[in-house]
């Protein structure tokens, strides 16, 4: 029966550390800001070193060259300050010991084995000291073990404590005669900072001798030393990449020069040649790059007379053709007009044959001329704003008979707004017409959907039936010259096997692209995508090639560019 | 042969294949290698000396002490406790360890030392579990009061050591000797390895004429004697010349710090300084911190705040800037030799020729030892047979007339001498005891109002030039004559004229001497007894004594010295009386030229 506990609050205060954490943000806002622009830039720098070392072969040299010379100087050194220390230290702790040796020999002589010696050691100690001069060269400590109530004699500020303990028990465990040094850090009384140093040691009797070397001046000379090897080290490693970049820049500036040559060649000016200098083999690239161009340039140019020839020949025949064909046109229509009136009613489906071939072959005239102006270049564009839509809703409106008698039914999908485009009415037209005829044509009597649409810079309009579609491989050959997706078709209708030539001719024109997206048993569909502004260039379409939830796994095979 | 010079190149050529070019290879490295060695031969090049060579910067021996170990006995303590009082490092931190509570003894930088023959004796008395007394007995040879100076005081001394047992079983000693106080016990060589003797400077009471007071300072640390120095300076002049000379740092005057830079020393002052004379203190740091060959220039600062002397030239001062307040007096190099011509008639000797000329043409033989005053009017000397001293006037060409006669039979005139106020000394002696007297310029001569040393028998006294010091030799016990250095205090009738403390004992027996710079005597004596009269060099502050050229010089009589001059002695042979100097004065060991006919040289300084 207890009572519940009072009701604890149980949310703490939340409000204290808000402000904290506003000013804390207030205080690493900026930071962070700094932080992040420092990366930015570093990732920038780094990205840029990064392209350059990949472009520039005379970098990526220099910059190895650099980076080895560096390990091998930065080892050279290392070894070379290892052994000048060696032999500095062998010849400090040779002299060392050799005044050890004549310290003890004194001593002996001042102090002998006598017991009372308090004050004989003091006096030897500065004796052994006092040969060193003021200079500071070395410090003795002396012992004499047999003392009670002193522990020796030590010179100028030294501190006994300066003589490692190690050395002591070396030498107390030793007989006499013994001697050892060892290196420790030497010990002032006062203000004096203490120092590494040499201390050696030897016993005679039971006197303790220690000397003790700083090595301040070997110090010194190690420390000049190195700075001038590592100066050294840092002009050798910079000489060495000097002279590879000026290696490489010999060989890098011709392999430059051929690429840039290379490049203008492949930008079709063929008349570019490299300079030959000299007669090494960068002399023989030049010449055989020169070589190798000229033929180029011969055999492009014989490539591109003979095909103007069949330009000119084509174009001529065709207009050879227009008159004779006049003639027969209006023979065949004075036929035609006057067939029931033959008795022999072969002779009337001979006229009706003759009639349907001559349109056949005047339309095949005309593509062929249309075809010829556009290999010479003569074809221009006549280009004003338009509304796509209305464009699409013509062509539609011209083809909707055939479609009918195909049993096809045409659906669009035009957006609400204008799609206003600048393009030549005559060939948009020409172009929607081949697309919708073909549609119609392979369309095997299913619906075609015809969609438009627009962004910023471009418009495109979709053709899309559902016929056979096209085999891998064909989305790319359904542009060529006289190309038949099955050629055993009969020719019934008016194609003449140019139409999409023309077409993609006519989309190039515009700056353009046309493509073609097809499989078999799914149909196929055709883009038209053309810049805004006439002779802007293209980057993106509005509409998708490939229409929405057909072929999705299948990479498309007509991703072609008009440009290509 | 025609075809060989025909076509050197093809020679060349040749030679260079095989093993020629492997030759020359060799010899390339060999050139090569040739420059990292060290060199074998070159020029000449001569080195400066090192500037000054003096006692402070000579290496010194330290004593190592032993703590306290864990069984010692009473007597290992207090024997351990007396070795390690020996080892100034660290403020004596080793020896505390050995009492009972560390605080309790305090001896500071500069203790007072009681200085033994040798260890004293510990005995043991009153034995107790916890608490035993160890009594030392021993001789002691003097003191060094807390101001530096050693007094000679021979007395048997017995002191008691209350010695307990601590909290861990340790015995440590609980009380000190109350005889004793805070004075520490040294023996002699422990006090020889700590103490050296330093010049302090303090000004003559002129206040322009420096003079020195060697002091004893304990060398504890090499780094801190410039601060130890400059404190003792300021502390004021040991007890021999308290009341006589005066320090230009007023009372209360504290160190505040002393930093060095390179050779440039920071002399920073407390406030109290303000009121003093910035460049006579300027002058007596100057003068005490020369010996140290650190400090070539240094700052003086009170309170923080620079001080600008000699006349605003710049703060940095260097030890040239105060060489006018010498103790030696201003710096000149004319000095005025006189002797006693060949002829007996007191004359002038030129110091480049060497000639006696006379000035004194009267009386020829009349006046032997002269001594000429300070502006050369007057001349003092002794009749030949010492009895009569007698004085001259130069100027008027004067016939040397008696002073004073000795009144003992046996009694005689030590040779005058004139000090730089122009005041005549001179003492009366006979054997066991003896009587300075003065004559001030223009006035009679008197009898001082204290003379130390008048139960001794002087045979010469040479006032410094300071006008403080006294240089005398005194016959100490039987065939014995010893230097000894004095001070004169006091003014107008109560002069006092004593402390003579012994300069030097190296030296057996001296004869003359003459004051050839502040800090050295020249003397006449022998090393040990038998051996031959020789001129010695003899610093007065203790350190050791230097023969003074080489060469014969017959006998040895008198001696006459003077600073950046020649050293002038009087010789007697069986035939005839020599003036010699060294051929070449400022070269210590140049050869003695004995050729002037003459003696009884004398400097007028």
């Amino acid at each position: 029966m207890t009572p519940p506990a009072p009701a604890a609050p149980a949310v703490p205060p939340a409000v204290v550390p808000a402000p904290a954490g506003r000013i804390r943000r207030v205080v690493w806002w900026p930071v962070r800001r700094w932080l992040g622009r420092g990366q930015r830039v570093a990732r920038r720098v780094a990205s840029a070193a990064y392209a350059r070392w990949r472009r520039s072969i005379q970098v990526r040299v220099v910059t190895s060259t650099l980076f080895i010379s560096a390990i091998v100087v930065a080892i050279l050194g290392f070894f070379l300050m290892q052994q000048i220390t060696t032999a500095l230290m062998d010849g400090k702790t040779k002299a060392a010991l050799a005044q050890l040796d004549e310290g003890l020999g004194s001593l002996q002589r001042d102090v002998g084995v006598s017991n009372d010696s308090g004050d004989r050691l003091r006096s030897a100690a500065n004796g052994l000291k006092s040969r060193s001069g003021p200079s500071g060269l070395y410090e003795v400590y002396v012992r004499d073990t047999t003392q009670t109530y002193i522990d020796g004699y030590a010179t100028n500020e030294l501190r006994a404590q300066s003589v490692p303990q190690r050395l002591r028990d070396e030498l107390r465990s030793g007989t006499t005669g013994t001697r050892a040094y060892t290196y420790g850090k030497l010990s002032y009384i006062g203000h004096r900072p203490s120092e590494r140093g040499l201390i050696v040691a030897g016993k005679t009797s039971h006197y303790e001798v220690y000397y003790l070397f700083p090595l301040v001046q070997e110090q010194h000379t190690l420390t000049i030393v190195s700075r001038s090897l590592a100066g050294v080290g840092i002009v050798l490693v910079l000489l060495l990449a000097a002279i590879a970049s000026l290696v490489t820049r010999q060989v890098v500036i011709p392999v430059r020069l051929a690429a840039q040559g290379a490049q203008r060649l492949a930008a079709g000016r063929l008349e570019e040649r490299m300079r030959v200098r000299g007669e090494d083999d960068l002399a023989r690239l030049a010449r055989s790059f020169n070589d190798m161009a000229a033929n180029l340039q011969e055999k492009i140019r014989e490539l591109e007379d003979l095909s103007q020839v069949q330009r000119q020949f084509v174009s001529d025949v065709s207009h050879e053709l227009r008159t004779p064909l006049t003639t027969i046109r209006i023979a065949g229509d004075m036929l035609y007009d006057h067939r029931d009136t033959f008795d022999d009613p072969a002779v009337g489906r001979s006229a009706e044959l003759l009639q349907s071939q001559l349109e056949r072959f005047e339309s095949l005239l005309a593509d062929l001329l249309e075809i010829s102006r556009h290999d010479a270049g003569a074809a221009t564009l006549d280009a004003e704003s338009l509304d796509m839509r209305d464009l699409v809703l013509r062509t539609v409106g011209d083809v909707q008979g055939l479609a009918e008698r195909k049993g096809s039914k045409i659906v669009l999908q035009l957006p609400g707004e204008p799609c206003m485009a600048e393009v030549d009415r005559r060939r948009v037209e020409r172009i929607l017409r081949n697309l919708l005829v073909n549609a119609v044509e392979h369309g095997e009597g299913e619906d075609i959907v015809v969609s438009v649409a627009a962004d910023r810079d471009a418009v495109a309009v979709t053709v899309r039936d559902h016929g056979v579609g096209l085999k891998p491989g064909e989305g790319q050959m359904v542009f060529d010259r006289f190309w038949r997706a099955d050629p055993a078709r009969a020719r019934t209708t008016g194609g003449t096997g140019l139409g999409l030539s023309i077409s993609k001719e006519d989309a190039q024109l515009h700056g353009g692209w046309l493509q073609a997206w097809g499989e078999p048993a799914q149909g196929s569909q055709f883009r038209l995508s053309l810049p805004r502004t006439a002779g802007a260039e293209l980057r993106g379409s509005p509409l998708p090639l490939v229409p929405p939830g057909a072929g999705g796994s299948r990479l498309l095979f007509a991703e072609l560019e008009a440009g290509d | 042969m025609r075809r060989c010079l025909g076509s050197p190149v093809r020679w060349w050529g040749n030679a260079l294949k095989g093993p020629a070019a492997v030759v020359t290879a060799a010899a390339l490295t060999l050139c090569a290698s040739g420059c990292a060695a060290m060199p074998g031969g070159g020029r000449v090049t001569s080195v400066k000396a090192q500037e000054r060579s003096e006692q402070a910067d000579e290496s010194y021996v330290r004593l190592i002490p032993v703590a306290p170990q864990n069984n010692w006995s009473p007597r290992d303590i207090v024997s351990g406790f007396l070795s390690a009082s020996a080892s100034f490092d660290d403020d004596h931190k080793v020896a505390k360890e050995y009492l009972a509570n560390a605080n309790s003894w305090r001896p500071g930088p500069r203790p007072s030392i009681a200085v033994f023959a040798d260890r004293p004796d510990l005995r043991l008395i009153g034995t107790g579990d916890d608490q035993v007394t160890i009594r030392l007995i021993g001789t002691q040879l003097g003191i060094i009061t807390t101001d530096g100076q050693y007094t000679a005081l021979q007395k048997n001394v017995q002191a008691d050591y209350q010695v307990t047992r601590n909290a861990q079983h340790q015995w440590r000693i609980s009380a000190l000797p109350d005889a004793l106080g805070q004075t520490m016990l040294l023996n002699k060589s422990d006090v020889e390895q700590v103490f050296r003797t330093f010049n302090l400077y303090y000004f003559a009471p002129d206040k322009h004429t420096l003079v020195p007071n060697g002091v004893f300072l304990p060398l504890v640390n090499r780094e801190d004697l410039p601060q130890r120095l400059v404190q003792a300076v300021i502390a004021g002049p040991s007890s021999w010349l308290r009341g006589t000379v005066w320090s230009a740092f007023p009372r209360g005057t504290k160190l505040v710090g002393l930093s060095l830079d390179k050779d440039v020393a920071t002399v920073d002052l407390s406030k109290e300084a303000a009121s003093g004379n910035v460049n006579q203190m300027s002058a007596q740091l100057a003068w005490s911190l020369g010996p140290l060959s650190e400090i070539k220039q240094w700052r003086l600062r009170i309170e923080g705040r620079g001080v600008v002397t000699p006349d605003g030239k710049s703060d940095v001062q260097t030890f040239s800037d105060w060489q006018a307040y010498s103790p030696d007096g201003p710096a000149s190099s004319d000095h005025r030799a006189y002797t006693i011509g060949a002829a007996g008639h007191l004359s002038t000797l030129n110091l480049n020729s060497f000639i006696p000329m006379p000035v004194v043409t009267n009386a020829p033989g009349r006046m032997v030892r002269p001594a000429v005053s300070p502006d050369q009017h007057e001349a003092a000397g002794l009749s030949p047979d010492g009895k009569q001293l007698l004085i001259a006037d130069i100027t008027s060409n004067g016939v040397p007339r008696a002073l004073r006669t000795a009144k003992d039979p046996e009694g005689r005139f030590t040779p005058p001498c004139w000090d730089r106020q122009g005041t005549l000394w001179t003492v009366e002696t006979s054997p066991g005891k003896s009587m300075l007297w003065k004559r001030e310029r223009g006035k009679t001569l008197k009898p001082v109002w204290h003379w130390g040393l008048d139960g001794r028998e002087i045979y010469a006294l040479q006032v410094a030039r300071d006008g403080v010091r006294v240089a005398v030799v005194a016959k100490i016990d039987e065939n014995r004559k010893q230097v000894q250095l004095g001070r004169i205090a006091g003014s107008g009738d109560r002069i006092d004229v004593g402390s003579f403390v012994p300069v030097s004992s190296e030296l057996a027996e001296t004869d003359d001497l003459s004051w050839r710079d502040y800090n050295t005597l020249a003397v006449l004596g022998r090393k040990t007894r038998g051996t031959q009269v020789l001129p010695y060099l003899m610093p007065v502050d203790g350190s050791a004594v230097t023969s003074l050229g080489v060469g014969s010089l017959g006998e040895p009589v008198s001696i006459a010295a003077v600073p950046g001059g020649p050293v002038l002695i009087g010789t007697k042979s069986s035939s005839e009386r020599l003036v010699c100097h060294q051929s070449s004065f400022r070269d210590r060991d140049s050869e003695w030229a004995c050729s002037v006919a003459g003696s009884d040289p004398t400097y007028a300084n």
